[in-house]
């Protein structure tokens, strides 16, 4: 028998509720929420540069770029996301050492920046490029025809317009993210659902602060969901709303 | 040394993981399509509380992390007296089956909410009027031509699952990730252990990927 059963067994198991009230708990839950936003953002960012560098060597006219772009950004979509991060958090420090020494020690939260923008980068990269292709082919052409350098049309005529047709393509992969940050407590980020582990370990009561941990998951998902909704799919060309529904469905982890 | 040998010097923890990683997956898949096809029709229903329910299914679980609810089917449940065996290996792993069913059958549902919608109206005007009850329209109008546009989006989630299933070894589940991890604590050699892994997970993902990329070219034509 163990301890949650004996003690709900002998009747021991007060109803923990009241001890929510206290706000002690709620900047302790804020810590995490802060912790959960900071590195969902961060990985964000590192994943759009590198998604974009990725994209764009998947589309590029020289094969010794594009096929190992096409292999590195199947593979890594091929993998579940938490493989990386357990990975990461167990040889980050020594992937670094030949770089920064050998005191060097990778801190959690960037070893968990590193699994979460590994994954998400090769996501971003399938969806610029499908907003990429979506472009009529005119548009290239005109540039070109005007003497812009294939730089130059990628760089004043291509990326502004793709990019801007993935925004809310690119909304939506962020609360994917987001959701995923639950997975960087096993690692020991303490983000969100890591504090809820530590309170309910303190006081056995694991339904209570589940139910919070997933109300504010809840909350922050779905007001991004939402708003990525209403920035409407619907002026996306059919082909990219098409591979941008299989990015979703393929890529969300957890 | 010959890389990935690793896998023949633990077996058992590769192998056997491998084994339950798709036995997670296959009975998750299932739980899935079938609670998912249920919201589905709650949320196409004529009756609107159904429909609302059926909402209210789909926002709460796709927005909130699968780790939050395994977490609260391993644990939450056994605390209100429900368990899924009595054994605690027995029901680490059917709550992940559970919770694999739970998580993806919302997503499910959405596909299938969208195939139904799909169908031609007159198509369900012409059954009703023909004197087909509500129920006859869906068995032999509406959900037929529903699941032919509906293949290569579930072929997605079945990928998106297969890799989710790695979630289940944080509430102990001994599946394939997991493997490599006990092998990596033991050995130390984590290149080789989550390479191998890396290897293994690619095998079952790899050839879903490449059969649902070919459904989806064969669709678009066909459309």
């Amino acid at each position: 028998m163990d301890i949650t059963e004996f003690l709900q067994a002998h009747g021991l198991r007060p109803s923990t509720w009241p001890m929510f009230a206290d706000p002690a708990i709620w900047r302790f839950f804020g810590e995490g929420i802060r912790e959960t936003l900071l590195i969902s953002v961060v990985a964000v960012a590192v994943s759009f540069v590198a998604g974009l560098l990725l994209a764009l060597g998947r589309l590029s006219t020289r094969r010794w770029i594009r096929w190992p772009s096409i292999a590195w950004i199947e593979s890594i979509r091929a993998l579940p996301v938490l493989l990386l991060i357990v990975y990461f958090g167990i040889k980050g420090s020594s992937l670094f050492r030949p770089i920064f020494g050998p005191d060097f020690d990778l801190p959690r939260f960037w070893a968990g920046v590193l699994g979460l923008s590994m994954y998400t980068s090769a996501v971003l990269a399938e969806i610029i490029r499908a907003g990429i292709l979506s472009l009529p082919r005119g548009q290239t052409e005109a540039a070109r025809a005007l003497g812009l350098s294939h730089p130059q049309t990628l760089r004043h005529v291509i990326l502004p317009q793709a990019l801007r047709l993935m925004v809310p393509a690119m909304m939506a992969q962020l609360t994917t993210v987001i959701k995923d940050t639950s997975l960087v407590g096993t690692i020991g980020v303490f983000e969100l659902l890591r504090q809820g582990r530590t309170i309910y370990t303190q006081f056995f009561n694991p339904i209570e602060v589940l139910l919070i941990v997933a109300f504010i998951y809840f909350v922050i998902c779905f007001v991004l969901s939402q708003l990525s909704r209403r920035l409407e799919l619907g002026r996306a060309p059919r082909l990219a709303r098409i591979k941008i529904q299989e990015v979703q469905l393929r890529d969300q982890a957890a | 040394m010959i890389p990935g040998a690793i896998v023949f010097e633990f077996p058992k923890d590769f192998f056997g993981g491998l084994w339950v990683t798709v036995q997670i997956s296959a009975l998750g898949l299932a739980g899935a399509l079938i609670i998912g096809t249920g919201i589905a029709l709650l949320r196409v229903s004529p009756l609107r509380p159904l429909r609302w329910i059926g909402a209210a299914y789909v926002e709460f679980f796709r927005n909130t992390p699968l780790v939050v609810q395994l977490f609260f089917l391993f644990l939450g449940l056994p605390l209100i007296g429900f368990r899924f065996a009595s054994d605690t290996f027995d029901n680490i792993f059917r709550a992940a089956c559970v919770g694999m069913a739970l998580y993806h059958g919302a997503y499910v549902a959405e596909i299938v909410r969208g195939g139904l919608l799909g169908v031609d109206k007159g198509q369900i005007e012409a059954a009703r009027s023909l004197g087909l009850s509500y129920v006859q329209m869906l068995r032999f109008v509406q959900l037929p031509q529903t699941f032919r546009s509906i293949v290569p989006p579930l072929g997605n989630i079945a990928i998106a699952l297969v890799k989710n299933t790695s979630l289940a070894s944080t509430i102990g589940v001994a599946d394939l990730l997991f493997g490599a991890e006990v092998v990596e604590s033991r050995t130390f050699r984590a290149e080789e252990g989550f390479g191998a892994a890396t290897v293994l997970y690619l095998f079952l993902t790899g050839p879903l990927g490449f059969a649902v990329n070919a459904l989806e070219r064969r669709m678009l034509i066909a459309r």
